[in-house]
């Protein structure tokens, strides 16, 4: 059963990356979609990202140099669109989307992220856009999917956080639910879009048989809540938010320089407590697993004592010299100085013609059989010509008509 | 015929993860149609099969039917095996030449120490694509720094960014965030893997470390430290342009209704929501800046609106108007949202010896796939006669024998019987 796809390789000589010769159509906009299409394109793909006249919104975030507004130095927008190519389309208009549909003829994946109905009231569904390219992939990536009584209800990071049970189980007890940082409703969403496209992309390879896939936000994030939700599920248990600490051994502490924290399981306990080196942690109420947790406030005083004369660095080298699972709370000046992750090739160093210097993540794992192109974003409709002229054979004054009806 | 839900259909998977991270990544390979052998060996099992101990009285095999087990290891087989002794060492390599994927989430040194080097594994099966999760990698100066989903988060950067913002204290997830994320990106590998495979006809090794692909979720922090050297504010539960943006609080038991105004579009229907009350039109309130800047008095008299009602019905008031909401739901709550329901987003799940409760179905909805859920976690060691009989050829004498000589087992080995369990509290 295992044999059967590796028989015939399709090729032998310069491994190349996955998705090379692989073309997407990026009808995303905001950060999930133009996630998963940032890996296919740091992959091989040649993505071609088709933006609204006035460009992705995220072009409208920042962080930006300076604080200074432009559309083509957006932070959020440069990390999210690396090494693709940019359209401008207006698909209210009808040469919109008959260039849209044309394109979509030559791409194996496409990627929408507008409100359910959008596309196909447009004649630019799934069911249309596949009728000729059985083998096409396609993503609707929204915040509660494309059915149900919340498809067409607007969404944020915030109420995505709260609908899918994951903000009643962070922060305080005593204080009201919080949210995470950033835009982990999206970002997650994104990541399980990556995976999905992939998975498809590879069905499709393998049977000539494209597909349709419906991703909500909530539920992806959702299906996160881990022991929680089976507890909930198979003993009617609900769930308290605990704050930093789960227990004493598992949590977030205040250092001399900082926060770091500990996550150690029963089995984790005899390297910790030699780690540690207190006598009185070798004590049977703490040593014993049985009656640890019957004293989890005042093993919990005794780590805020500990802690509180460690630094960042040192509780790190300690962990890794004990293999015990101790952290920092690292920032992101930490980070883009580490030479852990410098030396892992993790980051994308660039010197942007408008952004400056720039540092970020460039890759999402190391692999033998590929590497990961780390290129700059497009300005906006920076390859009209490029696509709509040089490959659809519009000739230049279609382009200057197009641009007068407001298509492009 | 082909399943659409299931593109991996007919790939084979060596599953040696434990715990969370790893067994995420093969819980979403199963789904996915792979054959997902669950690999573990009598002495060290996994762990989850008894980490949370059940509240109530536990069943007779509760390391089979352990709430905790069952959320990762849906549609999975279950392959007890000494991967530390010789002979079981060599039964894994004749099952390596059935298999296309080696999957592990162990300490970095793990797999050298037990002899599964990279090298050794492509000499039993040329082709084949493992993917290690160590949380830092397998390389560089933190590779042997250990850590849960927790630490992953803090030393990824997004536990920095989290907090009230009041008190300076950063905060971590509720859950351990940073296992599911590495989970999913494992997933993705390996079906990136696969298609390199059929490109190239070559495997491959894919060292992907948890705390970097957390730290890919974060890509506009890393952006702010290079252009302004700034580090992110605590921004609790509110926004840096959006007022109202925040949860209030609801009639009940630490109830929570989160809302969120972008527009004034959307300022127009909570006006009305809230039955359009006369402090509303005060001048600070007329557009998004002035709201923002008033943000404080703002948020509590919303809070004043919904404190009398229940957060259901809130939030009915505010889907007809199409403004950003969501009642914060609990555990028991998400499992009832009608919304959820309506896509049929939970699947029943039954387990002989518990009965039937629901589990999260497909993480993604594939147009014809049939359903999600086709088996419970399998018992322990439930596959090794037909792992070892079946597909390897080995005898039902060569199996007692192994078994006799502790290399493979119906139960784990040291595990608690029912009568035997303490009651002690639980870490949830």
């Amino acid at each position: 059963m295992s044999e059967h796809d590796r028989s015939q390789p399709d090729a032998q000589l310069d491994p190349g990356r996955p998705f090379d010769g692989v073309r997407v159509l990026e009808l995303a906009e905001g950060i999930s979609g133009p996630y998963a299409g940032r890996w296919l394109a740091a992959l091989g793909a040649d993505v071609v990202k088709i933006e609204r006249t006035t460009g992705d919104p995220s072009r409208a975030f920042g962080p930006w140099p300076d604080d200074l507004p432009d559309d083509e130095t957006s932070g959020l927008f440069l990390y999210l669109n690396g090494d693709k190519r940019s359209v401008t389309l207006n698909l209210e208009t009808s040469d919109g989307r008959e260039i849209l549909r044309e394109l979509a003829a030559s791409a194996e994946i496409v990627i929408e992220s507008f409100e359910p109905g959008y596309l196909a009231g447009h004649n630019l569904g799934y069911d249309e856009l596949s009728s000729d390219k059985s083998s096409l992939v396609m993503i609707s990536i929204t915040p509660f999917g494309q059915t149900g009584p919340n498809a067409n209800l607007p969404a944020t990071e915030l109420t995505l956080y709260a609908a899918s049970g994951q903000m009643w189980l962070t922060g305080h007890p005593e204080r009201p639910p919080l949210k995470n940082g950033g835009s982990q409703p999206s970002y997650q969403a994104g990541l399980n879009a990556f995976a999905a496209i992939s998975g498809a992309y590879y069905g499709a390879v393998m049977h000539k048989q494209g597909s349709y896939i419906d991703l909500s936000v909530q539920e992806t994030y959702a299906a996160m809540a881990e022991a929680f939700h089976n507890r909930a599920s198979q003993h009617g248990i609900e769930a308290q938010r605990s704050g930093n600490n789960l227990n004493a051994l598992w949590g977030v502490y205040e250092v001399s320089d900082g926060y770091g924290g500990i996550c150690a399981l029963p089995r984790n306990y005899p390297g910790f407590a030699k780690a540690v080196g207190l006598p009185e942690l070798q004590e049977d109420r703490f040593a014993d697993p049985g009656q640890r947790l019957l004293n989890n406030d005042e093993l919990m005083a005794i780590m805020y004592g500990w802690f509180i004369g460690q630094t960042r660095q040192g509780l790190m080298q300690l962990g890794i010299e004990h293999r015990v699972p101790f952290g920092f709370v690292a920032s992101f000046e930490d980070l883009s100085n580490s030479d852990h992750l410098k030396g892992r090739d993790f980051f994308a160093e660039r010197n942007d013609d408008q952004a400056g210097s720039l540092t970020y993540p460039g890759r999402l794992w190391l692999s033998s059989g590929h590497d990961w192109k780390m290129g700059r974003a497009p300005q906006l409709g920076e390859h009209n010509v490029e696509v709509i002229h040089g490959e659809l054979g519009y000739e230049r004054e279609d382009l200057v008509r197009l641009r007068e009806l407001d298509a492009i | 015929m082909f399943d659409p839900g299931r593109p991996l259909t007919g790939i084979r998977v060596a599953d040696l993860t434990m715990i969370w991270a790893g067994p995420y990544a093969a819980k979403i390979l199963a789904d996915q149609g792979a054959e997902v052998i669950k690999i573990e060996s009598p002495r060290a099992w996994d762990n989850i099969r008894t980490l949370l101990p059940p509240p109530v009285a536990p069943g007779e095999h509760w390391w089979n039917t352990n709430f905790y087990l069952h959320e990762y290891s849906r549609n999975k087989k279950s392959l007890s095996l000494d991967l530390g002794s010789d002979e079981g060492k060599a039964i894994f390599a004749k099952l390596l030449t059935h298999c296309d994927v080696v999957i592990e989430n162990y300490r970095t040194d793990v797999m050298d120490n037990l002899g599964l080097t990279y090298e050794w594994l492509r000499e039993q099966k040329e082709d084949i694509i493992v993917v290690g999760m160590a949380g830092f990698g397998k390389t560089g100066p933190e590779k042997d720094a250990v850590g849960y989903g927790p630490i992953i988060e803090m030393t990824s950067g997004m536990t920095s960014t989290s907090g009230y913002g009041d008190d300076g204290v950063p905060y971590k997830s509720g859950i351990s965030y940073g296992d599911p994320i590495a989970g999913i990106c494992a997933a993705a590998a390996v079906a990136t893997a696969l298609i390199q495979r059929k490109r190239t006809g070559q495997g491959q090794y894919i060292d992907l470390a948890q705390r970097e692909v957390m730290s890919t979720l974060l890509g506009e922090f890393y952006m702010d430290w290079s252009m302004n050297q700034r580090l992110p504010d605590h921004m609790g539960t509110g926004h840096d342009w959006m007022a109202p943006h925040n949860v209030y609080p609801c009639a009940g038991d630490d109830d929570w209704i989160a809302i969120c105004v972008r527009t004034d579009r959307e300022w127009e229907g909570l006006k009305r929501a809230m039955g359009s009350p006369d402090w509303a039109e005060r001048t600070e309130f007329s557009d998004q800046i002035l709201r923002w800047e008033h943000r404080s008095e703002l948020d509590e008299l919303v809070g004043k609106w919904t404190a009398a009602m229940k957060k259901t019905d809130v939030f009915a008031a505010l889907h007809a108007e199409r403004v950003p909401s969501s009642p914060v739901w609990k555990m028991l709550e998400v499992l009832r949202d009608p919304h959820l329901k309506s896509r049929g987003f939970y699947e029943p799940l039954r387990h002989p010896e518990v009965g039937i409760w629901s589990v999260h179905g497909w993480l993604w909805r594939v147009d014809g796939a049939g359903p999600c859920i086709l088996a419970p976690a399998p018992d322990f060691g439930q596959h090794n006669a037909e792992i070892l009989g079946d597909l390897l050829g080995l005898s039902d004498q060569e199996q007692s024998a192994l078994e006799t000589a502790g290399i493979i087992a119906s139960r784990p080995e040291g595990v608690l019987l029912a009568s035997e369990m303490p009651t002690t509290p639980s870490m949830l």
